[in-house]
């Protein structure tokens, strides 16, 4: 199965070990990711959009444009970017004013979008179609015994019309893959809420009061990690876990994988090729669980 | 909280075009549909930061009170999660009206609450603008106090926390320049200003 892949800036930069591992599952189920040549930034969820909504939309016509060209559907690993393309395919096909405005941006500059492109997040194609059979099937390591939290975060499951693949109060895709794989998915209540992603730079405190909300339930509910299909939320729940301990004064600890690092743990897959390196918060602690039931992490 | 806002409005408050500004956003011509049903208040994950909710600058809105809406963190402060809009029984796409209430906000001048967020849409669009995707570095910098010692030093701490691991990419990542990017952006800003 190929798909036009769309990486976005942060795959680039803080969350290269997402991709990394997007990479090395790939191989087990048949999904391939050819990238969209020359990508630009997806048009951003609010920060281009709020002070230009014309050149958000055109941002993410580009893309839109280029993946028409490769006859492929866009698959994205980050829910960002996923809902600010799927937003741009739908406004194209349902605003006709807009529609003229942004084709005329990219006729103009010698590109077409004639509106055949779906918009699909990884997690979609590993719900629909790979399927949870086939991520059972190449389960080589069972994760016996680890308590995972899963984070869905808000934007994956909210878009409107055909790119919606989950329900929106009580997703359920990424607790069928943690079963798959053999561990325990931990029912916990704020697992769509917002970890506050777009205020980071701006209004930090706010932002530390929102990601506290998933750390402390997820902790609460005696999770190992959480894993997040969302570099956004990645971030928040990873890189800023130390600051938020010392802003309110708790004690967290919860290493936070990305859904393929999971995945890439029960394939057998080795640490270091899945970049669980990089993770901020270290992971060691579920390495050390899954060895107590006769996990063996392969050394390469 | 303002609560007592709605028993002093004048009609030196009132914007009678507001509405009809707003008609303009994309999505915005569902706002007269809102019944005050407090389901975006209540959903809202960012409330706790904001002086009015969600529901009340709807209601705000309604009666014309640009200057309160336009200056109000709220509009700032909203997070662009869509839970409101996914919840709202009117389907009224709010996210999408507190982006046209920044945007308006921004092309008007008004003074944000936030002194910040104005910088951070324009440094943002500048940058991607540029060089076609983001550079994170780049934008903190643009953004940073350079007169808080306490901020230089908290925002070095994570940036050698992102550096150790290799996940501050330093060099902008460039598109190459002959793949329309730059011409869409130049067609896109001749379009703006026409209008």
């Amino acid at each position: 199965m190929k798909y036009a892949y769309f990486p976005g800036c942060s795959i680039h930069a803080s969350a290269k070990e997402y991709a990394m591992a997007a990479n090395a599952v790939n191989k087990f189920l048949d999904v391939e990711f050819v990238e969209i040549p020359d990508w630009n930034c997806c048009g951003a969820i609010d920060a281009v959009y709020a002070y230009n909504r014309l050149l958000s939309v055109s941002l993410s016509a580009r893309n839109l444009a280029l993946a028409e060209n490769m006859k492929m559907n866009i698959v994205t690993l980050c829910s960002a970017c996923f809902f600010t393309l799927s937003r741009a395919n739908n406004m194209l096909r349902e605003k006709a004013e807009l529609k003229s405005t942004v084709e005329k941006a990219i006729n103009d500059a010698g590109l077409k979008y004639e509106g055949g492109v779906k918009v699909r997040h990884y997690m979609d194609v590993l719900a629909n179609d790979v399927g949870f059979d086939k991520i059972r099937q190449q389960v080589k390591m069972p994760l016996k015994g680890l308590k995972v939290a899963p984070y869905y975060g808000c934007l994956i499951v909210r878009p409107t019309g055909i790119q919606r693949f989950d329900d929106p109060e009580h997703p359920t895709s990424m607790d069928k893959v943690i079963e798959a794989l053999g561990a325990e998915p931990v029912y916990y209540p704020d697992k769509t809420r917002c970890c506050g992603a777009s205020l980071v730079i701006t209004d930090e405190e706010v932002m530390m009061e929102m990601t506290k909300g998933p750390l402390l339930t997820a902790k609460n509910a005696q999770a190992d990690c959480i894993v997040t299909p969302c570099p956004m939320c990645h971030f928040n729940l990873d890189a800023k876990q130390k600051d938020i301990e010392s802003h309110f004064d708790i004690d967290i600890g919860l290493p936070v994988l990305y859904i393929t690092q999971l995945i890439g743990l029960a394939f057998g897959i080795s640490p270091k090729e899945l970049g669980l390196h990089r993770n901020i918060v270290s992971p060691n602690r579920i390495l050390e669980k899954l060895k107590a039931t006769n996990y063996t992490a392969p050394k390469t | 909280m303002k609560h007592n806002l709605f028993h002093q409005i004048t009609d030196q408050m009132t914007d009678p075009s507001f509405i009809e500004e707003i008609k303009k956003i994309p999505d915005g011509d569902k706002i007269l549909d809102c019944i005050q049903c407090g389901v975006c208040a209540g959903s809202c994950h960012a409330r706790f930061a904001m002086d009015y909710s969600p529901m009340q600058i709807l209601k705000m809105a309604h009666l014309g009170l640009k200057q309160e809406v336009l200056t109000s963190s709220t509009i700032w402060i909203c997070a662009s999660c869509y839970t409101c809009a996914s919840r709202c029984p009117r389907g009224l796409n709010i996210p999408a009206i507190m982006s046209g209430f920044k945007n308006m906000a921004m092309k008007n001048n008004v003074s944000a609450p936030i002194a910040l967020k104005p910088k951070f849409h324009k440094a943002f669009t500048e940058i991607v603008g540029k060089y076609g995707r983001m550079h994170e570095p780049e934008l903190q910098l643009r953004l940073l106090k350079k007169t808080s010692l306490g901020d230089l030093l908290h925002n070095a701490s994570l940036g050698m926390r992102m550096l150790r691991k290799g996940k501050l990419k330093l060099q902008p990542s460039k598109l190459n320049s002959n793949t329309h990017f730059s011409e869409i952006v130049k067609n896109v800003l001749k379009q703006e200003g026409q209008k």
